[in-house]
């Protein structure tokens, strides 16, 4: 079968209509062709629309209920310190199996439970920015822009929200690591004016970031937002290369 | 959100779930709880199972979100494949020998949610039934016989008593011709 016996076969494929053995064959093919992936992508686009000739329903507030009690439960099973029989053991063990390894084993613990205690903190600050975020991006007036990573940072993306009253919040990833002593800045442009500088803010181990910002009144007027690499403490004008940046709006 | 579309705000939604937001999930659900819920009724036709599918999709999309990626395709396009999939799969177990005598024979739910999302709604559900009045029924019925009946081309042949080619034939044809007819529409469509 050549390339163009699978591509005939991607629109039944996005129905799920291919027989198994066929399926199995094009699902072969497309780990090994971008241009199928993408061609499936485009066709799944088109099946999901029939889904409009589905009467809409509505289903029980339980379900929403039953959902939500999940998820809280997940959430708090995340966080739990998973102790407790070991500590038991601990105590027990101080007779039978000496004071000293005991003690090795207590000290574990503790730095264990301080860690978990950090992480546990940091998981909530992360949970109460992404509440801000999203009450922001649901305020009256509010506005979003994507950012998108050029050169240096392709791949790397952003999103900016902001209300009427200039309070913003930007929300990156896949950013590239910072070199000691630098950070991303965050500049607003408008028209032909000198780009304002913005907070500076750095990425994560795994190249995210975030950051509150209270935008310049001059900077409400169809911004267009850029990050660029500068000195830790922040720069009054943007040092070039651009890392990633809005589309200019009109 | 004004005046960005939908599918910005969407993304969002999925991105604050992917960094456990909860309150992001719920946003998610209500937007979309009643034409996903009204794509597994017309699948399941059953209002248990459906809930059941239902809830099931909406725990993948709070476990996966950080798996949708943009580039492929809009947050809608996600969802409706993720729930498709699920209620076709579920469909499967629960019927898999009475399922092909059964096709396109079981009554659809008429439950219409309330007012102002049917009205959101209307455009869309007009644009695809006048895409779908244009197709020839010949290339019409075995794009729903598997879309909501979950059957595949061979099934399909054999529950229509048509050779299994001009089964094939005809489902891409048609699906060739609705991409034509819905073209343009992709902003109102969600893709």
């Amino acid at each position: 079968m050549v390339h163009e016996d699978y591509k005939e076969m991607i629109p039944a494929r996005a129905l799920s209509a291919l027989d198994a053995a066929e399926a199995q064959k094009l699902n072969e093919h497309l780990e090994n062709c971008a241009e199928c992936r993408k061609e499936l992508d485009d066709w799944q686009a088109t099946a999901a629309a029939l889904a409009f000739d589905a009467n809409p329903a509505e289903p029980s507030p339980k379900v929403r209920e039953r959902i939500l009690d999940e998820v809280r439960k997940d959430l708090s099973e995340g966080n739990v310190v998973p102790f407790r029989s070991t500590s038991r053991n601990l105590w027990s063990s101080f007779g039978s199996l000496g004071a000293m390894a005991a003690a090795v084993l207590f000290t574990a613990l503790i730095v264990g439970l301080v860690v978990m205690w950090r992480q546990n903190n940091a998981i909530r600050d992360e949970l109460q920015q992404s509440r801000e975020f999203v009450q922001l991006v649901t305020s009256p007036g509010a506005r979003v822009r994507e950012l998108k990573g050029v050169d240096v940072a392709a791949g790397a993306t952003a999103t900016v929200a902001y209300d009427t009253n200039g309070h913003a919040m930007l929300v990156a990833d896949k950013l590239p690591r910072v070199p000691q002593g630098k950070a991303y800045q965050l500049w607003f442009i408008v028209g032909n004016k000198p780009p304002m500088p913005g907070k500076t803010f750095a990425p994560d181990s795994s190249g995210k970031g975030r950051m509150r910002e209270q935008m310049p009144r001059e900077a409400l007027d169809s911004p267009t937002f850029a990050i660029t690499l500068e000195p830790a403490g922040g720069s009054t004008t943007p040092t070039m290369p651009i890392y990633l940046s809005s589309s200019a709006v009109n | 959100m004004h005046p960005e579309p939908a599918q910005e705000s969407d993304i969002l939604l999925l991105k604050a779930i992917a960094a456990r937001d909860e309150a992001a999930l719920a946003q998610l659900y209500d937007r979309y709880r009643t034409i996903l819920f009204g794509l597994l009724m017309r699948i399941l036709n059953n209002r248990e199972e459906a809930e059941d599918v239902l809830q099931e999709v909406f725990l993948q999309v709070w476990r996966k979100a950080a798996d949708f990626d943009e580039s492929r395709g809009r947050p809608f396009t996600w969802l409706v494949t993720l729930a498709r999939s699920r209620g076709i799969d579920r469909l499967r177990t629960l019927a898999s020998r009475e399922r092909v005598a059964e096709a396109g024979a079981r009554e659809v739910s008429e439950e219409i949610s309330d007012a102002a999302t049917d009205a959101f709604k209307s455009e869309q559900r007009g644009l695809v039934s006048d895409a779908l009045a244009k197709l020839p029924d010949e290339q019409k019925r075995p794009i729903m016989l598997a879309y909501f009946d979950g059957l595949t081309q061979s099934e399909i042949a054999t529950h229509l008593g048509s050779p299994l080619g001009t089964v094939k034939t005809r489902m891409r044809t048609g699906m060739i011709r609705l991409r034509e007819l819905l073209a343009g529409q992709g902003e109102s469509l969600g893709f």
